[in-house]
């Protein structure tokens, strides 16, 4: 664990368990509902076994016709799984002089207290990925096991990837959200936005239809929300190997100009399918951040 | 060397660590990791220049603190080369600063400038490092050497007299100036004198004696290569030059020419005619040259000029002098008797020749009676004239009143005078000539002579002229018994001399002694004064009248002059407090005006002009500097150091570059916004 650690900055965001406890903790978790019953459960499919499934959903006729391990997917009228797309390019492995960790230490900590909090209350909670190493996909599953693969996947990753022209992983990364998801899902998306290919608005923001509620959590590292560069400096974009050689006072201003540019039209796209974005950095309070994506899933500004 | 003042020094090679630290600022910008590096817009030029001028600034401020702050730890050890006083004991000092102003002091023989710029600077920085209670006296070693300044404690009025100071075209005449120097010094009350020479040493040698000849400022004799035009001169259509060069290299490849003048002081400058000017190549060779162009028809107002160029250009050029312009001296004598048995010329002619005057001496059988026959000379010596006739003495006079000089030796030949002849200018009355049993002249009489006048102590004479002394005479000599041996008289700008023998060896010894060849040389320096030939050397002063109303003026402009009491007549001896009555009427104060720059002169006496050519030295031009030997480098006891701690300036320059440090980094601090609109736009 401790090799797969080093590969991401978690810097004080570790140990992950203890934090997206104590965060989950500090926010009011809501008051929907959505425990499973055993009756009444409409059948919804089969999917691949992963570890840790609950082995009573195993299909054994399955595996015994098809030498596959699958299991059985049911649905509820109110089901309100949590899918958690996290933007795991090489960008989001940054942390700043300032930051706590790296933007993916960050956004695993959201995800990992969101995820309990959706699994406190009965929900299912579902983890994809947008680039990234050892990305491993997690289904909807829930109970304290599903808390625990999550947690271990979470630690596992690291980033890397270059995405700003790869549209195709944004949709490998979404099309088991669009061909699962149920309405009343909730979509949260956990990106810096910067590097994201042309496309990624649309493709994500389509997933708003059939009731789908969608939230986007823009992380970024301070230094890139606040560029404090000073003098002559040469920038090297971690995806890709080009340099940009600039006078960061005289940059300042245009770069923050472009950051707005790409987060608002993220913004206008969401709200237009009503969903919300939410910013924050890697140094901000992650209880509040939490707080604020809970608000937004249920339609209100933090 | 020591080793702590290698140690000191060291510490200089530090400033690399700013230009090192500067190269690698320069050479590329920091680089940071910035994911959304895209996103920023790029502005390489502007960093760059913001950067570079920063850098820059800062690097030279930083760069001189260092290097500064090594000077000044070495500064115990290193000294600042500058001329300065060492004192013993912290006595106050007397000095006389001998500055050379002769034409070789012109030479640009180093990077900042002339030689005679290099010792004012030097003549400065010793005034510089004078105190309160110090006497300056300062003394001009151009020829003849001349004071400046007598002693005087107001360092103010010496630093004024030093910035007077020019150069001149004058010969040199360094043990004249020493002399000059010590004896300002004599009457001082100081214990410790100094005398500092500041020359190229290019003529004459320092002359032993006390206090020492200090002659600092080595750099200012280097040898230089120069060639120069001493002296040019046209008779018909023939040009002849006198060119000197101080080393074959000067002369080569270089011609001289004849160009129109133009020379403002020219009566009629770039006029003439149309025919193309003659021009003829310098021989390669060291030494003096005499060269001749040859003109196609007579022309006025012409230069001759050298080609190229060389360390003193003020020499290439010289006016051509008109002809005649030189000194005649006309000698009347009878061949019969005022030869030797030996043969060869008369005694006066054969004397002349030995004084080596540039001057052209002509017998003349009579005295001419028609005054232009007279206008060609500027003396004329009779030797033992039997009278002179009435004609001749009207235009003797005439020509004496217009500055003409003339000396009469008296002989037997005098009481043999014609009926209606007599000795009119020169003495009043009847000339006796007797048997004596004088001796010769009374030495304590004829002192303005110099040395040579005790040589007229025994003449062994067989006899002598007895003659009345007119009321406007003066006794320039007398016989030992009293009765006059030498008179002279002022007539108008002339001066009539009048001597009791005559030259002839067979009446006396006078013409065997020192003393007759001084009297010659005296009367030829009075003509130059006051006739003048038309050409001189420059510093050679022109006497006038006092009544006279004189101007002239040169290539420098016009000439001030100076009022000055004959100092050698005995009648009238200089600096005494109570003058014996009629010394002013007898004319004797005059009035001097020296051209000290060569070129073409206009004199004007009261109604009547007349050009005057300077010309210069040639031994200015062949005489190298030399190295000062032991004595007059200061190695003895009363010579200065020449260095001195420059451990105050150093301080002061390094706290200067502290502050400029300090505000510069104010600076950057306070523009930053600037810098960043200038960028953004």
């Amino acid at each position: 664990m401790d090799s797969i650690r080093s590969a991401l900055d978690w810097g004080s965001l570790a140990p992950l368990r203890l934090k997206a406890r104590q965060v989950a903790d500090g926010v009011y978790a809501g008051n929907h509902r959505s425990l499973r019953r055993g009756s009444g459960i409409e059948f919804g499919g089969h999917r691949s076994y992963v570890p840790g499934d609950d082995l009573r959903w195993l299909d054994h006729r399955a595996l015994m016709r098809h030498g596959k391990l699958l299991v059985r997917e049911f649905e509820t009228e109110t089901d309100r799984a949590l899918r958690l797309v996290i933007d795991a390019s090489a960008s989001m492995g940054y942390r700043g002089p300032n930051a706590p960790g790296a933007k993916l230490a960050y956004a695993g900590l959201i995800a990992a207290a969101m995820s309990r909090i959706a699994l406190a209350s009965g929900d299912p909670v579902a983890l994809d990925w947008i680039g990234g190493t050892a990305a491993r996909r997690l289904p909807a599953t829930g109970g304290r096991e599903a808390f625990e693969r999550l947690l271990g996947t979470l630690e596992s990753v690291e980033p890397s990837g270059d995405l700003s022209e790869s549209l195709s992983d944004v949709e490998l990364a979404l099309a088991p959200i669009a061909r699962h998801a149920r309405k009343g899902a909730v979509v949260i998306l956990l990106s810096d936005l910067i590097d994201l290919p042309k496309g990624s608005i649309d493709r994500f923001t389509a997933l708003g239809a059939r009731g789908r509620t969608l939230v986007v959590v823009q992380v970024l590292d301070p230094a890139e929300a606040e560029f404090p560069f000073e003098g002559p400096v040469r920038l090297r974009a971690v995806e890709g190997s080009g340099f940009v050689e600039t006078d960061a006072r005289a940059a300042r201003e245009g770069y923050l100009a472009r950051v707005g540019q790409i987060t608002s039209a993220w913004e206008d796209n969401l709200v237009a399918r009503g969903g919300r974005l939410v910013k924050a950095t890697s140094a901000s309070d992650a209880t509040e951040v939490v707080r604020a994506i809970l608000l937004a899933t249920e339609g209100k500004a933090a | 060397m020591s080793f702590l003042l290698a140690a000191a020094l060291a510490v200089g090679l530090l400033v690399a660590l700013p230009v090192a630290a500067h190269l690698l600022r320069r050479g590329r910008s920091e680089v940071h990791d910035f994911p959304p590096a895209r996103l920023v817009p790029v502005a390489p030029p502007v960093a760059r220049q913001r950067s570079r001028l920063e850098d820059r600034l800062l690097f030279l401020v930083r760069a001189l603190l260092i290097a500064l702050l090594a000077l000044l730890g070495a500064t115990p050890f290193v000294r600042c080369s500058r001329l300065s006083l060492d004192r013993s004991a912290g006595a106050s000092v007397a000095l006389s600063i001998i500055v050379d102003d002769s034409l070789s002091m012109r030479a640009e023989s180093h990077q900042d400038g002339s030689r005679h710029h290099r010792a004012i600077e030097g003549a400065r920085e010793l005034l510089g490092s004078a105190r309160e209670g110090d006497a300056v006296a300062i003394v001009l070693a151009g020829r003849p050497a001349r004071l400046a300044l007598a002693a005087t404690t107001d360092l103010g009025a010496a630093r004024a007299a030093i910035e007077q100071l020019e150069p001149s075209d004058r010969a040199t005449d360094i043990a004249g100036a020493v002399q000059l120097a010590r004896s300002a010094l004599d009457q001082l009350p100081h214990v410790d004198k100094r005398v500092v020479l500041l020359s190229d040493l290019a003529g004459g040698k320092v002359p032993d004696g006390k206090p020492p000849v200090w002659t600092p400022l080595a750099e200012i004799r280097t040898p230089v290569a120069d060639c120069g035009i001493a002296n040019v001169e046209l008779r018909g259509r023939r040009v002849t030059a006198l060119v000197a060069c101080s080393t074959a290299d000067a002369a080569k490849g270089r011609r001289l020419e004849i160009v129109e003048s133009k020379d403002p002081t020219a009566s009629n400058p770039a006029g003439g005619g149309k025919t193309e000017l003659p021009t003829v190549d310098l021989l390669p060779r060291a030494g003096v040259q005499t060269l001749t162009l040859e003109l196609a028809e007579s022309r006025k107002n012409l230069d001759v000029r050298i080609t190229g160029t060389d360390a003193l250009r003020h020499d290439d050029e010289a006016p051509i002098a008109p002809e005649a312009s030189a000194l005649t001296i006309g000698v009347v004598s009878d061949r019969t008797t005022a030869s030797v048995e030996t043969g060869g010329p008369p005694i006066v002619e054969q004397a002349l020749a030995a004084l080596e005057t540039e001057g052209l001496v002509m017998p003349i059988p009579v005295v001419p009676d028609d005054k232009s026959d007279l206008d060609r000379y500027a003396a004329i010596i009779l030797d033992d004239p039997a009278g002179i006739a009435a004609d001749a003495r009207f235009a003797l006079r005439e020509w004496l009143e217009q500055g003409g000089v003339s000396l009469a030796l008296l002989g037997p030949g005098a009481p043999t005078a014609q009926l209606g002849a007599n000795f009119e200018p020169f003495i009043d009355g009847a000339v006796r000539w007797e048997k004596t049993k004088a001796a010769g002249g009374d030495p304590s009489t004829v002192a303005w002579l110099g040395a040579e006048g005790a040589s007229l102590a025994q003449l062994n004479p067989r006899g002598r002229a007895l003659f009345d002394k007119n009321k406007n005479a003066r006794v320039l000599a007398k016989w030992d018994d009293g009765a006059p041996f030498l008179l002279e008289v002022d007539i108008g700008r002339g001066l009539a001399m009048t001597a009791s023998l005559p030259s002839s060896v067979n009446e006396s010894d006078f013409a065997l002694r020192p003393a007759f060849l001084a009297l010659l040389d005296h009367v030829i320096q009075e003509a130059t004064r006051r006739t003048g030939p038309r050409r001189t050397i420059a510093g050679t002063a022109w006497a006038f009248p006092a009544t006279s109303n004189v101007s002239v003026v040169g290539p420098a402009g016009k000439i001030e002059a100076t009022e000055s009491m004959q100092s050698t007549r005995d009648d009238c001896p200089p600096g005494a407090s109570e003058p014996p009555p009629g010394c002013e009427e007898n004319g004797l104060r005059q009035r001097l005006l020296v051209a000290d720059v060569r070129g073409r002169y206009t004199v004007r006496v009261d109604d009547e002009q007349q050009e005057r050519i300077v010309t210069i030295d040639a031994d200015e031009i062949l005489r190298p500097p030399r190295e000062a030997n032991e004595t007059e480098t200061g190695s003895n006891a009363s010579a200065e150091n020449a260095l001195v701690d420059a451990s105050p300036e150093f301080a002061m320059l390094l706290l200067g570059a502290f502050v400029l440090e300090l505000l510069f980094r104010l600076w950057r601090r306070a523009t930053p916004s600037g810098t960043h609109r200038r960028a953004t736009s």
